[in-house]
């Protein structure tokens, strides 16, 4: 099952993404701003166990969704997904990861973020989606905020990124104040742009 | 192989498990499987489901091909209960070109073949969405009977939706031979899609290296 | 109440019956119970023979299944208000992603059938389900000979949505397995069905 967005596809990880992309993606410097500040250098051998315990935990019971993210030009550009999904309590835990930055700022990130969010209100039913950020983090603060998500908590000195203590930020939406992928595509005016950048929609 | 009249019925291996990858994120794979969480099905999940059916003593994986070797998608069954000798059947038409044509109900009249005069079950059972008219009109077709509704049983796009349930009995079955005569089937003339191009061809690069 | 150090700690109190954890009392009992004709009439016709070491390889392999899997089950035991074990109720199959959830249950002493209890124990799991649970949709299945239990899901409000016919055979001959479910919206809570059922007084007339 593909989830169609503008910019960009959410779609099953291949190969190529946990075999190349993700040592790419886990030693430049988008690992610092998806993970609240990690850096050091992450090997092929670390990467490969990485792979191999994900593919164990789905056998434990790990209620995670994950989807590759593909840019319009087919190049593989990140992830995103559902990172943990509480069935009882009926909400789930949004990441999304661009690994290649000239892809960011272009409204890759909202486009997945706005079919991630579509997607768990429509087929898991839930209540309530949350997320994380850190207070350098400017970009996302302002990306999560226009698609409806409230600043919850702030917890200072909640994480050390760069040689210095942050803020983590606790985002949360409840269902009711979500607008729907529609609205805030045209909101954000999200076709021309992939138009501009890509050319044509179908 | 068992042979049919629009299609055979093979084991379920080489291409077969390449094109499950693309089959299992087709939304004819999850209307199939209607209990499953909807998700995306990487490699080594479609791995491992291909596995989990091998092991299986209740069911089978079974793939099905037109004439011309085009493999078209996978029958199953599965929870065979030997006691009532029972068991759940499904059509997945994954090349979705072949969706509603007399391939993929002769897919089904195949696995019921299978089911009835091989297995020599009493009964199947078949599900479908409440929307889903194609699989009623193969259903129906083949001649099982309407039986029940499960209200609001899943969920599906924003809405919780209607599991229909049918049903047909091996004194029903008129045999596959009576049958497929009484439909009537035809052929869709499609074209058979591009052979696949080995997928990981580490061994064939080392044959390679050899000459 | 007063309790005996080897009686359940009831999770929820009923009339007639609470429900309490499946402890050893009742691993002790299954044995006798799946042996017995409640057994007949929960597998639907089936008459099988469980040796002690079978029931346990099966509730080691249904455990070790619940925990990994996600869709788990919660399984009560069934006891009088003196705190004799009777029966089992299972909320199994539960699928967070759709809210639901299959019912099933045994009083597995026969001299306590027909007087009330399953229904008790039934009202009481049907609350949970939706109240604890958050679940909006229960289903059971059972065979069409069991009169006692279709009798009792029409009293309780559950619609027969499916029939498949000849879909079971016990003691020579086919029946149907049926199928219910009672949407959430339909179900006017445990306290309105215990006045509707009239309930109360039975109990009352029990504890004499």
């Amino acid at each position: 099952m593909l989830l169609h967005g503008l910019l960009v596809d959410l779609v099953p990880f291949t190969r190529e993404f946990h075999e190349e992309k993700m040592h790419t993606f886990w030693n430049n410097e988008s690992r610092w701003w998806a993970t609240m500040g990690d850096n050091q250098p992450v090997t092929r051998a670390e990467i490969k166990r990485m792979n191999e315990e994900r593919i164990q935990g789905h056998e434990r019971g790990y209620t995670g969704i994950h989807f590759m993210m593909r840019a319009r030009d087919g190049n593989i550009i990140g992830s995103a997904g559902l990172n943990w999904l509480d069935y009882w309590n009926r909400y789930g835990m949004l990441g999304s990861w661009i690994g290649e930055p000239d892809y960011w700022s272009g409204g890759h990130g909202t486009d997945a973020l706005l079919l991630l969010a579509e997607y768990a209100f429509n087929w898991y039913d839930l209540r309530r989606l949350i997320l994380f950020t850190m207070g350098p983090n400017i970009r996302a603060q302002r990306n999560v905020e226009r698609c409806g998500f409230k600043l919850e908590a702030r917890q200072r000195d909640g994480g050390y990124a760069g040689g210095e203590w942050v803020t983590s930020l606790a985002y949360g939406m409840l269902r009711e104040e979500w607008q729907g992928r529609e609205t805030l595509v045209e909101q954000f005016n999200l076709r021309e742009r992939a138009e501009k950048r890509y050319g044509a929609l179908d | 192989m068992i042979e049919g009249k629009l299609v055979d019925l093979v084991p379920f291996e080489d291409d077969y498990a390449t094109y499950l990858e693309s089959w299992m994120n087709e939304e004819a794979w999850f209307r199939a499987h209607l209990w499953e969480r909807r998700e995306p099905h990487t490699e080594d999940m479609v791995k491992k489901f291909i596995e989990k059916m091998e092991k299986n003593e209740r069911g089978a994986l079974i793939g099905f091909q037109a004439k011309n070797g085009d493999p078209i998608g996978c029958v199953i069954f599965d929870h065979e209960w030997s006691r009532v000798r029972k068991a759940d059947v499904t059509v997945v038409v994954g090349d979705t070109r072949y969706e509603g044509t007399d391939e993929a109900l002769d897919g089904l009249l195949m696995l019921l073949r299978y089911c009835f005069e091989t297995r020599s079950l009493h009964r199947v059972d078949a599900v479908a969405l409440t929307f889903d008219e194609v699989k009623f009109d193969m259903y129906e077709r083949a001649g099982f009977a309407h039986e029940g509704t499960l209200r609001q049983h899943i969920r599906y796009d924003g809405d919780y939706v209607d599991i229909e349930m049918f049903g047909l009995l091996e004194d029903e079955w008129p045999g596959y031979e009576t049958i497929t005569e009484k439909l009537g089937l035809q052929p869709s003339g499609l074209e058979p899609k591009p052979k696949l191009e080995k997928k990981d061809d580490k061994d064939g690069a080392k044959d390679n290296d050899k000459k | 109440m007063a309790h005996s150090t080897d009686s359940g700690h009831p999770l929820l109190e009923g009339l007639l019956v609470d429900l309490t954890p499946f402890d050893k009392r009742f691993v002790e009992l299954e044995h006798k119970w799946e042996n017995g004709p409640a057994a007949f009439w929960g597998d639907m016709g089936d008459r099988q023979f469980f040796t002690r070491d079978h029931l346990r390889s099966r509730r080691e392999r249904n455990a070790a299944e619940r925990e990994n899997d996600s869709s788990p089950a919660v399984t009560f035991g069934i006891q009088t208000k003196d705190s004799t074990p009777i029966g089992l109720f299972v909320v199994a199959y539960i699928q967070p992603a759709f809210r639901t959830a299959i019912l099933g249950a045994y009083i597995g002493e026969p001299e306590y059938w027909g007087g009330g209890y399953g229904t008790d124990a039934l009202l009481l799991v049907v609350d949970y389900a939706f109240d604890w649970l958050d679940l909006r949709r229960l289903w059971l299945v059972t065979m069409s000979l069991n009169a006692r239990v279709l009798r009792q899901m029409d009293k309780v409000g559950f619609t027969m949505e499916n029939r498949q016919r000849n879909a079971t055979l016990a003691d020579g001959t086919w029946y149907d397995i049926v199928m219910y479910g009672l949407l959430r919206d339909e179900w006017p809570g445990r306290a309105a069905m215990l006045e509707r059922l009239n309930l109360w007084p039975r109990a009352q007339a029990t504890k004499g």
